[in-house]
């Protein structure tokens, strides 16, 4: 159906339009989401908050980008606020813990290349890590991440380019070895 | 493995491990689709078509009816406390009652053609299998108020009185619906209803309330 349609009838307050924008794109929003978050309670947490926003304010919806790349850029922008939200608290109790020891990775604890990686993409800074996540494991363009982070396809670009770096990097003794 | 090219797409080992990093399980849909259609419902979002924009209408009238109500409490209340000094022929002191009277009238015409026609509705919304989430706060909003006219010390006709009560108690049950008990506190309802209430409430109201209360006609 054209979104456009869609967006209007939902507007209308019609409730089978509104599961039918639900359906239409919730497994995408879900898939990224959890990408970003790693988390089951969180992913369905910012998934459904990205839903409720995206309910509320789908009269701003210009159709500058598609209705999927706008409901995606809502949910991711819910995802990270939520992540900092979450990184802040942790940060503040690690403080009060005061013994808690940050990175600590031995490498004997760690010869799995999957546990290697997981623990490089955590580190990457945020801008890296959601752009090498769109791009490199959800296979999105530099164009719709463009559009979803707000920023140049060539800034999006140039930050896959150094997340890669920085992973390659990370793992260069496993290549290695 | 390549480990110095940035530009160029991840090396398969690499692509695969990245793969399985935060991999998604099957999305809850249901139970999300569940959560955010319940905090649309309670934010007051319009759930089907235009239905809810008629108690919108009604919650704007209703809101009128309640403004005139405080009025009429206002005058009633200001009533007593003329100076019993004041001669008889006094224009103010004759007159005065007479006003309460008429407004209170006005007042509760428009607000039994509106319980009427919300009563109505609401029986038309069960018989057709919908919920109207918005039944319980239009008629908390009634019977806020029904207790107005109530209370009012202009309220002295005893038949009246008595509708208003009857109409108090329907009111507050619909009030209090929950969705748990729903489909058995609205057959009541609608039992009750059809036993009477409408009957007595069309019959207190002429037709076209609206107009015809402000001549007075109750």
């Amino acid at each position: 159906m054209d979104d456009r349609l869609l967006i209007a009838r939902v507007q209308a307050g019609d409730a089978t339009a509104a599961r039918e924008l639900y359906d239409a794109h919730v497994d995408r929003v879900y898939r990224m989401v959890y990408r970003i978050a790693g988390d089951p309670d969180q992913a369905k947490d910012y998934t459904q908050e990205a839903f409720i926003r995206v309910f509320e304010r789908l009269g701003h919806f210009r159709g500058d980008s598609s209705l999927g790349t706008w409901i995606c850029a809502v949910a991711l922008s819910v995802a990270l606020n939520g992540l900092r939200k979450v990184r802040r608290l942790r940060t503040r109790e690690v403080g009060l813990d005061g013994a808690v020891e940050l990175g600590a990775t031995p490498r004997e604890a760690e010869p799995d290349l999957k546990i290697r990686l997981a623990r490089a993409i955590d580190d990457l800074p945020e801008g890296y890590r959601s752009v090498f996540l769109m791009q490199d494991v959800e296979g999105y363009t530099h164009e719709e991440i463009g559009q979803m982070l707000g920023v140049q396809p060539g800034t999006s670009k140039a930050q896959l380019s150094r997340a890669r770096a920085k992973l390659r990097q990370r793992l260069a003794d496993f290549a290695k070895g | 493995m390549m480990l110095d090219k940035d530009d160029e797409p991840l090396e398969p080992e690499l692509r695969d491990a990245a793969n399985a990093y935060h991999r998604p399980p099957e999305p809850p849909r249901e139970q999300m689709w569940a959560e955010i259609a319940a905090r649309r419902a309670a934010s007051g979002t319009p759930r089907v078509g235009a239905r809810p924009r008629r108690f919108l209408i009604w919650a704007a009238g209703i809101a009128a009816v309640l403004a005139i109500g405080v009025a009429i409490g206002r005058l009633t209340i200001r009533a007593p406390i003329v100076p019993p000094t004041l001669p008889a022929s006094n224009p103010i002191a004759t007159n005065a009652p007479r006003e309460d009277a008429t407004a209170y009238r006005v007042a509760t015409a428009e607000h039994l053609g509106q319980a009427e026609a919300f009563l109505t509705l609401f029986k038309a919304s069960v018989r057709q299998g919908r919920q109207e989430q918005l039944a319980s706060a239009t008629a908390r909003q009634l019977l806020a108020t029904n207790r107005l006219l109530l209370d009012s010390p202009a309220a002295v006709d005893p038949k009246l009185k008595l509708l208003l009560q009857d109409l108090e108690l329907v009111l507050v049950q619909i009030a209090q619906l929950e969705p748990a008990h729903r489909s058995e506190d609205v057959r009541l309802i609608t039992n009750g209803l059809e036993n009477g209430m409408l009957v007595r409430l069309r019959a207190a109201v002429p037709a076209g309330a609206g107009a015809t209360s402000r001549q007075g006609a109750l």
